[in-house]
């Protein structure tokens, strides 16, 4: 009975307490700081009063891929790129241990921008492989701050991957969110170009000169697309730390598709409201918050684009849940918007398109429009003024053709016509290709306009009647001979 | 031919006699950027080996891992052994004093190169005396940084440089005499400002060349290091004087 | 593989036999370093074997941090009580062996008023001067104008030449290596 009275005790106390709390020290309790890999965040602290927290962080050097068939040897801060995500809260008294893995070539230190102190920490945790360094600080300021590795020659080092973030949450905490998740910039130069195959060692010279081969969230290409992208659903707030690693760029931080209703900008105390894109400045970073209102794909991007799309600096959040049509529809018409055209002047064609949305459509109105859709288009072979050319083309002008059956005009444009033709007493052998690019409006239009030019016979055709047409077997239509 | 190369045999070790000569060492407020002089040396053409440091331990009991003592040698010298393995591949693990011990027993005299010694021999390419001004040769020893040190090293041997002198880039690092005295302060970017009081005397080393990653890393790595420390991918060659 | 069990086996009889006399692993007394002091005499790293003893590394000619290291350690002294303030030996090693010949040492010696019954100036050949350093974690290096470039601290070794305490304070005494040399002294008496 005791037994399961202590077990229980100790079961309660765990769960109270989590994470694991050793023993008191000084009256602050100890506790060991639960570190996670990026994207993800530990939990809030949950924590009203100070602590001291033990943080033990492993630097390990390893190859990893950082886009698909090409490999990379990253210097990292707990296994990944960006390194493992530090929560503590204002107040706290950090017990910072640094690890260098054996197997490391490299010795490394680590220099907090959270900590108030002689190089944030690198003085005093430069650590050899195979050692151990400690270092405590007390974490005066809240905010997000990031830290990173500050060995000679730096720039290699952070170019290398040695960068993470730390969140010193204020005494009270951050309001609630549904989501937080952490992503982190960076940007990398290997001696091959872009996704070219193979192990591709780091390129100082590409470096100096601030010319990244990738431009790269979280470390690798697609690190946070396809089953790796980050979730929520519909109605769900998510708040972003994002973080900048460097070395070289700032990043013009964007969602597209999202407007953040809060930036915490430069990862500072003031927040500001409604931003589409925010800056994030090498060795910085910011926290943003949105609420996810419209389910589909929104891409993380530095709106310096060419990054985006060339050099790999895109990541997905995936939004699921019920669409709302009153904030986004989809698409809801697709009809023909004209433009500035080759042709000089098509106002009549808009002219046109418009009375016909209204419902005003005059033979008048399709003449006009006809007469500027013709140019162009057909008069490319009939000539302007309808003659055709001898031999080649048929005359439309005063055609017999069309007067003996006006109405198989709209199939010959529809669908096109070869073989034997007489027109006004000569003969044509040659093809004319359907004009698949005109629409039903410009169909009726330009037929419309042909009737009524020329010494045609006149009348109008509409748009249903080439619709129809449209509908209907070609072959009906191309009797041509007689 | 080249310099004078001539190989000095001894006890089976192949040294290389090393011209004297100037350099612009990448160590330099305490020269206020002058040339520093180096006196002619005798330099190992190779790193020590595996097997070579075995047969040493068949000798000197007393530097068995185990039996030399903590401030001698700290957890992890020789972790991983000696058996087993390429013998013609360079030793590593060792301790600095290790290392020392060796060079005192394979040559009359012997001991670690001085790190001018070392990086005077290091600046040569094949073909040069000094090559730290080609991003080309810069970049092979960066590559040499880029690769995990996971894998078995290969053996010793590799090219030899102006002075008949072999792996002294992209094999392992290498111990020198005065490791402990490069004052490099443990975060490297404030080295403009010396804490006159801890370091008396010139202040913290400025790195002169910081264009020279291949050198300063080598600095980094020496400095983070306490003479009883070893790592795998550490390991060393031998010197000692010329008659003059 | 027979022949290293027999080293084995002869070491560990030996370390038996003098485990009285075994010095423990992380000690400085390891190594079998030979010194001439002030007076000229030959002596041993281990001379102050079974009192504690403020170590520290310096060169005559050394206008700046030395003198204080001096001063340091004597403050260090004086902050001790009477009794205890005599067992407390001082030994100071020279990185300048060519010029800190034992005559420099000894005018060194009486210029600061060191009693050479507590203190120790020695000098060794340049490679035990390296590898004392090494022992000791202290760092210096040559520059052309004969002085050198070179960390200060004062080091407390226990009775047995463990590291027990460091202190790169040199301004008066530091607090925390006089509890040190205390809690050795207390530790001895028991």
């Amino acid at each position: 009975m005791l037994r399961r009275l202590l077990l229980l005790a100790a079961l309660t106390t765990s769960t109270l307490l989590s994470p694991s709390v050793m023993a008191a020290n000084n009256g602050l309790p100890i506790i060991k700081a639960q570190l996670t890999s990026p994207p993800f965040v530990p939990p809030p602290t949950g924590r009203k009063t100070p602590a001291k927290v033990v943080v033990e962080l492993e630097v390990v050097e390893k190859e990893m891929p950082i886009s698909e068939g090409v490999n990379y040897t990253f210097w990292t801060f707990g296994g990944s790129v960006p390194g493992s995500f530090i929560r503590v809260r204002q107040g706290d008294t950090v017990e910072f241990h640094l690890k260098n893995h054996p197997s490391s070539k490299m010795p490394h230190n680590i220099d907090l921008h959270g900590v108030t102190g002689p190089g944030g920490g690198a003085a005093s945790s430069f650590t050899a492989p195979g050692h151990e360094s400690q270092f405590t600080f007390k974490a005066l300021n809240e905010g997000i701050y990031v830290y990173h590795c500050a060995t000679a020659p730096v720039g290699m080092h952070v170019a290398n991957g040695m960068y993470g973030l730390i969140l010193v949450e204020p005494p009270e905490g951050l309001p609630k969110v549904d989501h937080e998740y952490y992503v982190m910039q960076g940007d990398f130069y290997t001696a091959g170009k872009y996704r070219e195959k193979g192990q591709q060692p780091f390129d100082m010279e590409k470096a100096i000169a601030e010319q990244p081969t990738y431009v790269l969230f979280n470390g690798a290409e697609g690190s946070l697309t396809g089953d790796r992208a980050m979730t929520a659903k519909v109605g769900e707030s998510v708040r972003l730390y994002v973080g900048n690693g460097g070395p070289n760029l700032v990043s013009s931080f964007h969602v597209i598709g999202a407007i953040f209703d809060q930036v915490r900008y430069e990862g500072g105390s003031n927040i500001q409201k409604n931003v589409q894109t925010t800056l994030i400045p090498a060795g910085g970073a910011a926290i943003v918050k949105f609420t996810a209102k419209v389910p589909g794909s929104y891409v993380l991007v530095d709106h310096s684009i060419f990054r985006a799309f060339n050099k790999g600096a895109l990541a997905i959040m995936k939004i699921d849940g019920p669409e709302d049509k009153s904030i986004y529809s989809g698409k809801e018409v697709d009809s023909v918007y004209l433009g500035d055209r080759a042709q000089p002047n098509l106002q009549a064609v808009a002219s046109a398109t418009q009375a016909a949305a209204g419902g005003k459509l005059t033979p008048q109105d399709q003449i006009n429009a006809g007469r500027e859709l013709f140019a162009g288009t057909c008069s490319v072979c009939h000539q302007a003024n309808g003659a055709g050319l001898p031999g080649v083309f048929p005359p439309l002008a005063k055609s017999d053709f069309i007067a003996q059956d006006p109405k198989r005009a709209i199939g010959v444009v529809l669908h096109g016509l070869s073989g034997k033709v007489k027109v006004n007493g000569k003969d044509y052998d040659s093809v004319m290709p359907p004009m698949n690019q005109l629409n039903d409006d410009e169909v009726a239009n330009i037929l419309t306009y042909v009737l009524n030019s020329w010494d045609n016979p006149g009348g109008s055709f509409s748009a249903e009647e080439v619709k129809k047409a449209r509908a209907a077997k070609p072959a009906a239509t191309n009797q041509a001979g007689h | 031919m080249g310099l004078a190369s001539a190989l000095i045999g001894l006890a089976g070790a192949a040294y290389v006699a090393m011209p004297a000569g100037t350099l612009n060492s990448v160590l330099a407020r305490d020269t206020d950027r002058e040339p520093t002089h180096v006196a002619a040396f005798a330099l190992r053409e190779k790193p020590v080996t595996r097997g070579e440091f075995r047969r040493f331990l068949q000798a000197h009991a007393e530097w068995l891992p185990g039996q030399a003592p903590a401030v001698f040698a700290s957890p992890g010298y020789l972790r991983q052994g000696l058996e087993g393995g390429d013998d013609d591949a360079p030793v590593t693990e060792v301790s600095w004093f290790a290392a020392q011990a060796y060079c005192e027993a394979e040559v009359p005299g012997g001991r670690l190169p001085t790190w001018y010694e070392w990086e005077y021999a290091a600046a040569a390419d094949a073909t040069r005396t000094d090559a730290r001004g080609d991003p080309v040769w810069l970049a092979r020893i960066l590559g040499w940084y880029a690769r995990p040190a996971g894998r078995a090293l290969p053996q010793v041997g590799g090219e030899p440089n102006v002075y008949g002198v072999r792996d002294l880039h992209g094999l392992v690092w290498e111990w020198v005499d005065d490791f402990n005295a490069l004052l490099v302060n443990g975060d490297s970017r404030s080295a403009e400002d010396p804490d006159k009081l801890r370091f008396c005397g010139a202040g913290a080393i400025d790195l002169q060349d910081r264009q020279n990653y291949a050198v300063l890393m080598r600095v980094a790595l020496l400095s983070s290091l306490n003479a009883a420390d070893s790592t795998g991918s550490l390991g060393f060659r031998c010197a000692h004087e010329v008659p003059r | 593989m027979i022949k290293t069990m027999k080293r084995w086996a002869l070491a560990a009889w030996l370390c038996l036999a003098g485990a009285a006399l075994a010095l423990p692993g992380d000690s400085v007394y390891q190594l079998d370093a030979k010194l001439t002091d002030q007076r000229g005499q030959a002596i041993k790293l281990d001379s102050a074997r079974g009192q504690p003893v403020l170590v520290s590394m310096f060169y005559t000619s050394c206008q700046f941090v030395c003198p204080m290291l001096i001063d340091a350690a004597r403050d260090t002294q004086a902050a001790l009580p009477e009794a205890e303030r005599r067992q407390v030996k001082v030994l100071l090693i020279s990185f300048d062996p060519a010029r800190d010949t034992p005559a420099k040492l000894e005018a060194m010696a009486r210029e600061r008023g060191l009693d050479a019954s507590q203190w120790t100036l020695a000098r060794t050949d340049p490679a035990t001067v390296r590898k004392i350093a090494a022992l000791l974690n202290f760092q210096y290096r040559a520059l052309p104008d004969g002085g050198f470039n070179h960390s200060a601290e004062l080091i407390l070794l226990d009775g047995e030449g463990r590291v027990a305490a460091r202190t790169s304070m040199l301004a008066g005494a530091d607090e925390r290596m006089v509890g040190a040399i205390r809690k050795q002294l207390a530790a001895q008496r028991r």
